[in-house]
C-alpha cells in the first residue's frame, strides 16, 4: 500500500511541479524573492562605494586620532582645522537659516564627523564602515523582520493557497477526485510539489542575499567567517529556517485554500495572529509559526533596529524556545494544519457553478 | 442495504444545494447494461452522475457502486471510468498526457500507463492529435479525449454525461458501439444525453427524471407499461385535419387534437387507443381520406412527453 501511494504522490508532483514553478500568477512570487537579493546588492554597492570614498578622504587627511579629543564645543571651523588639519570633505546644509557644515576625516576604518552649527562646534560623530559584524545583525534583522514575515509569508500563501483554490477556479480538480486515489495523497503530492518550489524558490533567494551582502565585504574575511568561524554553520541555520518556514506557513495556507473561497481571509487572519504572537500567553504563542522560526534563527534580530512605524508591528520579537522542541512543535503544527485540511478535502464536493 | 457486485443502487437518496433540490428520494437499482437517464436541464440527471461518483455527496440516503460506496475513490475508480460535463482540463498538458497522467495517478507503472494511454487513444480515434495542447482541441475532439480517459482502465462501470455531445456522426457511431460492446460484457454504460432518438436507439433501460425525482425507470417499453394512465398519443395523416380534429372532439377519451404543422395531419392524444381506432374507421367511411394512422409514442421521446411535459420534450 506504501508503495502504491508513494508512485501516486510522484504522479501528483509530476503534474504539479511545471504548475508551481511556472504559473503565470506566480511571477510576483519571484519578485517578492528578487526584492531582499536586490537590497542587499544595492547595499553593498553602497558600502563600497562609501569606502572608496573614505579611502580617499583619509589618504588626503590622515587624521590624529589622539588630538580628536582635544575638539571642544563653540570651537571655530579655524580651530579645528589647526588642530585636525584639513578634512577630507566638507558640506555645508542651511536649514531654516541655520547654516550646518560637516567636516569629514577618516582613520580608513571609521569617519569622524565635526558638526558646526553656525560656525561653532555642535558635536562630533563616529561613523563606522560597514564590517563582518554588522551585516550580521543586518541580515538577522532582514531576515526575522521582512524576508519571513512577509516574502516566504505572502510567497507561501501565493502558492499553497491556490493548490485547490486554484483547480476549483480553473474547474479541473475533479481531473483528481476521478482518479482511484484517497485524496489525502492527493494532497500529501501538492502538498510536497508546493514545498519542493517554496523552498528552492526561497532558499535560493536566502543564498542569493548572502552572496550579494558579501560583495563589498573582503574575501578573506568571508572565507574566515564562513569555514573558522559560524558562518556554514549560520547559512545553513537560515536555509533550514527558511525550508521550515514554507513548511509552516505551505501547511497552513494549504488548509486556508481549502477552508476558504476568498484567500484574503486566511492570509488576514494568519498575519493578524502571527503578528500579535508577542502580546499573547504562552501557550497560545506556540499556535503561530513565527514563534518557532524566530527562535531556530541563529542570531537574534537586534531589538533596537530602526523599523519604520507601520512595520513596528511586525517588528514583535518573541522568546526563544530550544530547537529540540522548535521543530517538533512546528512539524506538529503542520502536521495539525494538514490533517484538518485532510479532512475536509475528504467531504469537498465539486461544484464548480458555486466556486 | 445489502452490497451487491452487480448493481448499482440509489436508497432513498436526496441531494440538495442549500434549499435548492436537486434529486429527492431517489430509489433505484440499476443492472449492468446501456441505462439512459432522461430529463430537462435541471432535471437531476448530472446530480445523480456527480453522486455515483462522489463529486458530491447525498444530503441523505446511501449509494452503493457494484458493492462500493462513492465515499471511497481509491476503490470505486479502480472498476468505474466517468468522461464527466465539465470541460476544462489540467493546464498545459496534451491529449496522451491528460490520459497517462490519470493511469499514473491511478498507481499504474510507466510502460503499462503509456501502453493503456494509447490503446484507449486509438479507441476513439485520436492518435493523430494525441500529442497536441488539450486546450486547441476541438469541442469533439475534447470528448474523444475525455471518453478515452474514461474508458482508459477499462472499467466495469463507465458513467457518461452527455458522451454524444460535439461528435461528428461517424464517430459517434464508432462511440455509439463501443457503449454496446460494454454492454455486452456484462458493464455498467450510464449515460445521459439531449438527443433522445440516441438513447432510444441505444438504451436497455431508461431512467426518467424530471425536477429531482424519478418519474420512470425499466425497460422502454416497461416504462410504457407504467403509464398506461396517461393518454397514447397517435399521429393520423389526411386531407382534412380540421374537420377531423371537430369529430374527435365529440367524444370522451379524446383529450388532446393538434393539427400537425404541415396541416396534412392531426395529432391525437386519447385514454383508449381501441375505441379510438374504431371511431377512425367509422370517420373513414364518411368523407374524409385517412393516408395513414401510427402511433406516434413507441419511444422514449413520447413517453418523456408524456410523463415530464411537452415543452421539456420539445
Amino acid at each position: 500500500m506504501m508503495l502504491l501511494w508513494a508512485r501516486q504522490v510522484l504522479a501528483v508532483l509530476r503534474l504539479e511541479m511545471r504548475k508551481s514553478f511556472f504559473a503565470r500568477r506566480g511571477l510576483w512570487i519571484y519578485l517578492l524573492a528578487l526584492a531582499p537579493v536586490l537590497l542587499f546588492a544595492a547595499y553593498s554597492y553602497t558600502a563600497t562605494r562609501e569606502r572608496a570614498q573614505r579611502a580617499q578622504r583619509s589618504t588626503a587627511a590622515v587624521l590624529p586620532l589622539e588630538r580628536l579629543s582635544e575638539i571642544q564645543p563653540e570651537m571655530t571651523r579655524a580651530d579645528v582645522i589647526a588642530i585636525l588639519g584639513r578634512p577630507g570633505h566638507r558640506q555645508i546644509e542651511k536649514r531654516r537659516r541655520v547654516t550646518h557644515e560637516f567636516l569629514w576625516y577618516s582613520d580608513a576604518r571609521m569617519d569622524f564627523i565635526v558638526h558646526l552649527t553656525n560656525g561653532k562646534v555642535t558635536g562630533v560623530n563616529r561613523r563606522e564602515s560597514a564590517n563582518l559584524t554588522q551585516d550580521t545583525l543586518l541580515f538577522a534583522g532582514v531576515f526575522q523582520f521582512f524576508y519571513l514575515r512577509l516574502a516566504v509569508f505572502f510567497g507561501c500563501l501565493g502558492v499553497f493557497v491556490n493548490l485547490f483554490r486554484g483547480e476549483l477556479l480553473d474547474k479541473s480538480l475533479h481531473f483528481y477526485f476521478l482518479a482511484p486515489i484517497r485524496r489525502e495523497v492527493v494532497l500529501a503530492g501538492k502538498f510536497l510539489a508546493g514545498l519542493i518550489a517554496t523552498v528552492v524558490i526561497f532558499s535560493i533567494s536566502a543564498l542569493l542575499q548572502l552572496w550579494a551582502l558579501s560583495m563589498h565585504l573582503n574575501a578573506g574575511d568571508v572565507q574566515q567567517y564562513l569555514w573558522q568561524g559560524n558562518g556554514a554553520h549560520h547559512v545553513a541555520a537560515y536555509l533550514g529556517v527558511t525550508a521550515l518556514a514554507c513548511l509552516g506557513y505551505g501547511s497552513v495556507f494549504l488548509a486556508g485554500g481549502v477552508f476558504f473561497r476568498n484567500p484574503i481571509v486566511p492570509a488576514a487572519l494568519v498575519l493578524i495572529w502571527e503578528s500579535a504572537n508577542w502580546i499573547l500567553p504562552a501557550a497560545l504563542k506556540k499556535i503561530s509559526i513565527i514563534f518557532y522560526l524566530q527562535s531556530l534563527s541563529p542570531i537574534v534580530a537586534p531589538a533596537g533596529m530602526n523599523v519604520p512605524p507601520p512595520l513596528a508591528l511586525l517588528a514583535s520579537t518573541t522568546a526563544a524556545t530550544p530547537a529540540s522542541l522548535a521543530i517538533p512543535g512546528l512539524l506538529i503544527m503542520s502536521l495539525a494544519a494538514l490533517a484538518l485540511a485532510a479532512a475536509k478535502l475528504r467531504k469537498l464536493e465539486i461544484n464548480y457553478a458555486s466556486d | 442495504m445489502t452490497p451487491d457486485a452487480n448493481t448499482i443502487v440509489f436508497e432513498s437518496v436526496s441531494k440538495f444545494y442549500g434549499e435548492v433540490l436537486g434529486v429527492n428520494r431517489v430509489n433505484l437499482s440499476i443492472p449492468p447494461g446501456i441505462t439512459s437517464l432522461v430529463g430537462p436541464n435541471g432535471s437531476g440527471k448530472t446530480t445523480l452522475m456527480n453522486l455515483m461518483t462522489g463529486l458530491i455527496q447525498p444530503s441523505s440516503g446511501q449509494i452503493l457502486v457494484r458493492g462500493v460506496p462513492p465515499t471511497k475513490p481509491e476503490r470505486l475508480f479502480q472498476f468505474t471510468g466517468y468522461c464527466t460535463p465539465f470541460d476544462s482540463f489540467p493546464r498545459g498538458l496534451t491529449g496522451y498526457q491528460y490520459v497517462y497522467s490519470w493511469l499514473r495517478l491511478s498507481g499504474r507503472s510507466n510502460a503499462e500507463a503509456d501502453r493503456m494511454a494509447w490503446d484507449a487513444i486509438d479507441r476513439v480515434n485520436l492518435r493523430d492529435a494525441a500529442l497536441r495542447k488539450v486546450a486547441g482541441y476541438s469541442k469533439g475532439m475534447r470528448q474523444r479525449i475525455k471518453l478515452a480517459q474514461a474508458i482508459s482502465h477499462d472499467p466495469a462501470v463507465l458513467v457518461l454525461d452527455e458522451p454524444l455531445n460535439g461528435l461528428d456522426p461517424l464517430v459517434r457511431a464508432e462511440t455509439i458501439a463501443l457503449f454496446r460492446e460494454q454492454a455486452r460484457a456484462g458493464r455498467h454504460v450510464i449515460l445521459s444525453s439531449h438527443v433522445l432518438q440516441e438513447v432510444d436507439a441505444i438504451s436497455d433501460q431508461v431512467i426518467l427524471l424530471a425536477g429531482g425525482y424519478v418519474v420512470a425507470e425499466g425497460q422502454i417499453h416497461g416504462v410504457r407499461g407504467e403509464i398506461q394512465d396517461h393518454p397514447m398519443q397517435i399521429l393520423i395523416r389526411c386531407d382534412k385535419p380540421g374537420a377531423l380534429a371537430a369529430r374527435v372532439f365529440e367524444h370522451d377519451h379524446v383529450v388532446e387534437a393538434r393539427i400537425h404543422a404541415d396541416r396534412r395531419g392531426l395529432l391525437v392524444k386519447t385514454r383508449d387507443p381501441e375505441k379510438f381506432y374504431l371511431l377512425l374507421n367509422q370517420i373513414a367511411l364518411n368523407g374524409i381520406e385517412i393516408e395513414s394512422v401510427a402511433p406516434a409514442d413507441d419511444d422514449v421521446n413520447s413517453v418523456y412527453e408524456y410523463l415530464i411535459g411537452e415543452e421539456a420534450a420539445l
